[in-house]
Order: C-alpha cells, then structure tokens, then sequence
C-alpha cells in the first residue's frame, strides 16, 4: 500500500516527461508532483462561501476509496494478506464509490463548471462501469474466479494461452482505463479550458490539502489501472504466494518495468491523438462495452465446444 | 434499465424514486429468472444463490427506498416543493436529513460498503455461473442481461449523483428552498434507522443471508452455506478461491484510512483555511439560475441513449434579434413501451369494438339465430374436445 503511494506521483510525473520530450520540449523533472503536492499540503484552504460539510469531506473520502482499491490490486506479488476481502467487482465499485463523491463534490458550490464537470464525468462512468464489468466477466469465467489474486495467478499458469476473448478484453480495459483516467482522446488532464475540461471542471473549487487529496487519489487511479493491465494481461514474474525474497525482488523490478513501458505507450498515444468531443465519447466507450460483451459471449459460447 | 433511464429524466423528486423502483424490481426478476433456469437445470446451489440475491435485494429495496421516500417527503414538507429545479442547497438548512438521504442514495447506487452493493454483487456471482447452463439460446442472452445490470447500476448511480445533486447541493434556486427548515425529530428519528440497518446490512452481510436461507431452503431445497461463522464476517458465496466479500472491513479500512489521513495532514501539514467567493474561473457572483439545473444534468445521458430510446427531440426557440423574450429548449420524450406495446393493443381493441357495434343493430330474429348458432358452435366444440 505504501509503495502504491510513494510510485503515483512518480508515474504521473514521468509520462509528463514522456509527453514533453515526445513533443521536443524539456519538461518538468520526474519528481515535480512531489514538489507539487508537497506545496499544496502546505498551503491554506480557500472554501467558497457556501461550500458544505460534503465538499470539505469528499477529498479525503476520494482518496482512500482509491487507495484501498489500489491496496487490492498485486502489484509484484500475487500473495496479499487482504486480497480476499474484496474481489474485482468490489474493486470497481470503489471506485465508482470514489467518482459518486467527486462528482457530488462538483455540484457543491453551485457554479455551472461544476455542474458541467459532474454530468460530463456521470455520463462518461454510466458507460465506462459497464464496460469495465463486463471485462472482468470475461477474465472471471476465464480463470473461474473474480479475486483478483487468483486470476493473476491463473494467467501467469501456462494453461492459459492466446485467447481471442483475452485480446477483446484487454482493448476494452485500455479503452476503459483512459477514459476512467481522463486521459487524451476523452478528457485532456492539463486544460482549463472551459468547454473541454471534465475532471478538471470538477475540481475547479478545490485548493490546498484538499486538492493534494483529489491530485493524488487521480495519480493513484492511474497507477491502479496500469498495474491492473500489467497483473493481468503481462502477469510474468509475479512472486507466488510465500515466495522469498529473491523472487519477490525479481517482481518489484519486473513491476517497476511494466510501470515504465505502460507509462512510455500512454504516452505515446496521448501525443499521437487529438481530443474528442465530448459527445464523441460515447461511441468511443459504446466501442468498449461491445468488445467486452462479445469477450464475454464468445466464452459463455464457446463453453460447449 | 429503461426504468432509470426514466429516472434519470424526471424533474419531480418522487416520480423519480417511483421510476427507480421499477429499475431494481429488474434487478430481483433477474435473481428470480436465474434461480429458476438453474433449478430446471439441476444446479441446485447456483439456483439458491440466484435466489438469495434476489430476495437480498427486495429486503434493501424495502429499506433504502423507504429511506429516500421519508427524505422527499421531508423535503416536501420543509418547502412544499418536489421538484428538482427549484431546490438546492438544502444541505446547510437541513443537514442531518441530507446526511440520511446521502445514504440512501449511495445504498441504491449499489456502491460499497452499503447493502445495496452487497445484493448486486450476489447478482452478478449468480451470472457468472450461468456459462455451465445447457440451453443455448440462455447462454448468449445471459451475458448480454449481465452487462445491461452493470448499465443500470451505473445509471443508476448518475440518476441519484442528480437527485442528491440538485436537491441538496448548490445555491437555493427559490424562496422556498431558501428558507427551509430541519423536519422533526421523528421524522429524522425514522429515517436515521433506516439509515443504521442499511449500513448494518451492508457491512454485516452474512447475517441477512443466513436469515434468507430458510426461504431459499424451502422453495428450492437447497441454500448456500451458512455465512454466520466465517472468519471477520465475510461473505462466500461457493467457494474462497472464486469470490469472497467482506463489507466489514471495506468499511473499517475506509474509515480509518480516512481519519488517519485527515488527522496526519492537519497535524503535519496545514491547517488553516480561509472562506471565499467561489472562483468558477473567475467569474464571480453569477445567479444562482446560473448552475447546472437537474434538466441539464441529465442532457448527455439523455443524448445518448435518449435519441434511440425516447426519441428525444430537443429544439431551440431563439427570439429574433432585438426582442427580449428568453429563448426556450423543448425537450419531447415518448416512451417506447408505450408506443409498441399499449398503443397497438388499444388500436386492436378499438377496431373490434368498432367491428362488432354493428352487432347491436340487429332484428330479433337474427339475435336469435346468432344465440342458435352460437350454442351449435359451443357443443360442437365441446363433442370434438371430448
């Protein structure tokens, strides 16, 4: 857990860096976030008038929401003491837990960004979610399971293979994951631009402690879903269960590797992309919900053969 | 699912909850539909699941819908409005009921650790063991109805992010949501227990399961195991390595992350804060007309499954230049139950009532040989049947 928090901003200040020289700028160090976020935690808050009891709470609420999600995904090692109190579906719906508050939060103070921010995010996540659902259908009634220890641990197993339904999945989960994350094509996480921000119009109100909260729970997120994609999809090196700690050393610098290149390839795609409209969207998550839904059909069919 | 997508298109605070309701008596018919088509398959535990999870899930319903309709109500009786446009903010002028209301709507989204979460997740482990059913024609609609559940639980998280939203949350958009009042004690008293089982339920799963067991024993002889004594409370529903929740812990490890962090931070980092006008980009004192309105907040949503669906019509009325009259957005919804279903039964029963008015006009003699004839008939039918 503590390692998820400590490599957040570090990812999130990387694929920074990855963008900038991508686009023959310099960039900020890799450690900016952290400087970042140490400023904000020392700043004061400035609340607005009529900010309530909510808003002051949300943050805080965000950020565990999302680092107890990150806490159940492995990370370099399948074994985890509390991977069994919730399994991947619960994991979703942490976050979804995370993105109610949020988007609460957004329509707190009553000005039209927060209310556009809100709605915006709601419509992308009432898309997104089921998405995501159905993929984690298609990796459980792969590896007969939805804690996500033993699915990990099943697809490191040599019985596995190619399947088609694996590769539609793994679309689906990028697909899923940059929108969720508020990435490129979807939502431009540097803007502030009135009518192309989504994440960002929602915590416009936000400042000091509280917005170091919001940041790092989104760094968090971003984390999460690349170390989920690395479990699953690229699950080589894991440490089993009880392994030492050779092997558990050969895993984190395994893990810290897939972090690199994962970070490297979103990078490379925000750079190569331009931003969508926002109505746009739907058909590019409308596009994730079909690959997840035929995964899924394609291994209830299949079944018999 | 088109019962939140209704939802999520209402103005009024409880046709809204009356929408939703028909969204989650959905989601127990999927419970109900599952266990049957597992008991005529012979998988006995898949089917008790299925079962389970339905019945789970009308007890939450029962709790948390009362919940929400107790806090429209006093919603309803503190500024004798129920619809959505003109509330707002009533956070600072009734802040415990909010607090209940918030929890009943996180309850119905279906969001951990709250007990609304709990019945969908059973839902979704009874779908995932419908791959082993034999019947084809199940196997391929399954998946799709599993994914239509994840839809209506997102939905349905959207539809209540509005209510809550719109109600509490904002400035006051009229003079009745501005001078509301806290209800009373009892009103409040009831709500807040309705509020504490929904949590108990939710973070004490297991124990409502073992008291649905007898039921699902009853009705299809068999019940998954008993929940009460597994280890920290967690729910199991076949087997650990499949899936195992625990509620209880979610939500310790939520809330002491929570206080530890917000203790650390306000004793390491800073404390000090500072009220001000909101900064909206620099735009500051703008009406309170100016923020979303519940109407608007649903328009993505309603673009995009509404065009197909409802075939939502919007259209712009903008007055000529120079005049001062506001311009106005129609929004035409038409519901397609309607349309497909209600409306061609009705034509069909008009067109033979029309048809058989001319039976009225006739002679004596003709009604009586209809009467004849009809009688024949009836015999006739009768001798072949025997």
């Amino acid at each position: 857990m503590a390692l998820v928090l400590l490599l957040a901003p570090l990812l999130t200040g990387y694929v920074r860096k990855v963008r900038a020289r991508l686009l023959r700028r310099r960039g900020a160090s890799v450690f900016q976030p952290y400087r970042d976020l140490l400023r904000l935690l020392r700043k004061e808050v400035v609340l607005a008038e009529n900010a309530s009891w909510l808003f002051r709470a949300a943050p805080y609420l965000i950020f565990t929401m999302t680092w107890v999600a990150a806490a159940l995904v492995p990370t370099f090692a399948t074994g985890m003491i509390f991977s069994w109190i919730a399994d991947l579906i619960a994991l979703i719906a942490l976050l979804a837990s995370a993105r109610f508050f949020l988007a609460l939060a957004g329509m707190d103070i009553g000005t039209g960004f927060g209310g556009i921010g809100s709605s915006r995010e709601v419509m992308i996540a009432s898309l997104a979610e089921p998405a995501m659902l159905l993929v984690v259908f298609t990796l459980a009634l792969v590896a007969g399971s939805t804690q996500l220890s033993f699915v990990a641990a099943h697809m490191a197993s040599p019985e596995v293979g190619l399947r088609v339904s694996l590769g539609l999945a793994l679309v689906a989960l990028i697909m899923v994951g940059i929108a969720e994350n508020a990435r490129v094509p979807v939502d431009n996480p540097s803007t502030h631009l009135e009518l192309t921000m989504v994440h960002e119009a929602m915590v416009l109100e936000y400042s000091g402690r509280h917005l170091a909260m919001i940041e790092i729970a989104s760094s968090i997120k971003l984390l999460l879903y690349i170390s989920l994609i690395g479990c699953i999809f690229v699950p080589w090196s894991l440490a089993p269960a009880g392994a030492g700690w050779q092997a558990m050393g050969i895993g984190l610098l395994a893990y810290l590797a897939k972090l690199a290149v994962g970070g490297f390839l979103l990078a490379m795609f925000e750079t190569a992309i331009a931003k969508m409209r926002v109505f746009r969207v739907p058909e590019f998550l409308g596009a994730a919900l079909m690959l997840g839904l035929l995964g899924t059909l394609l291994l209830f069919v299949s079944r018999s053969l | 699912m088109l019962g939140v997508l209704y939802a999520l298109m209402q103005r009024d605070l409880k046709r809204l909850l009356a929408y939703s309701s028909v969204e989650n008596i959905g989601i127990v018919f999927i419970g109900l539909g599952l266990a049957l088509a597992f008991q005529a398959n012979g998988m006995d535990l898949a089917a008790a699941l299925a079962m389970t999870a339905a019945l789970f899930h009308v007890f939450n319903h029962s709790l948390f819908k009362s919940l929400l309709f107790f806090g429209a109500g006093a919603v309803l009786t503190s500024t004798g409005e129920r619809d959505m446009e003109r509330l707002g903010g009533l956070i600072h002028r009734m802040p415990q009921a909010a607090f209940l209301f918030l929890v009943g709507c996180i309850a119905i989204s279906a969001l951990p650790p709250l007990n609304g979460f709990v019945s969908e997740w059973l839902t979704f482990q009874a779908i995932l063991q419908s791959p082993d059913l034999p019947q084809w024609g199940l196997r391929v609609v399954v998946p799709a109805v599993g994914g239509l559940l994840a839809l209506s639980a997102a939905l349905a998280a959207a539809c209540f992010v509005k209510a809550f939203g719109a109600t509490f949350l904002g400035r006051p958009r009229s003079a009745e949501a501005e001078g509301a009042r806290e209800v009373d004690a009892f009103s409040r008293a009831a709500m807040a227990g309705l509020a504490g089982l929904c949590l108990l339920a939710g973070i004490l799963p297991g124990f409502v399961i073992d008291a649905i067991a007898p039921v699902s024993r009853f009705v299809l002889g068999e019940s998954i195991p008993l929940q009460g004594g597994l280890p920290w409370l967690s729910i199991v529903p076949i087997a650990e390595s499949r899936s195992s929740y625990n509620g209880l812990l979610v939500f310790v490890f939520v809330l002491s992350t929570a206080a530890l962090t917000i203790y650390g931070i306000h004793r390491f980092a800073s404390r000090a804060l500072r009220r001000g006008p909101a900064w909206d980009c620099g735009f500051p004192d703008a009406s309170p007309a100016t923020q979303y309105s519940a109407d608007g907040f649903a328009q993505p949503i309603r673009r995009v499954f509404g065009t197909l669906l409802f075939r939502a019509t919007e259209s712009v009325e903008m007055p000529p230049p120079g005049e001062l009259t506001p311009a106005r957005l129609r929004v035409g919804l038409r519901d397609p139950i309607w349309d497909l279903l209600y409306l061609p039964v009705g034509r069909a029963v008009e067109y033979l009532a029309r048809r058989l008015n001319v039976l009225q006009f006739l002679s004596i003699r003709r009604y009586l040989s209809l009467v004849f004839s009809a009688l024949v008939t009836l015999l006739l039918v009768l001798a072949l049947w025997r």
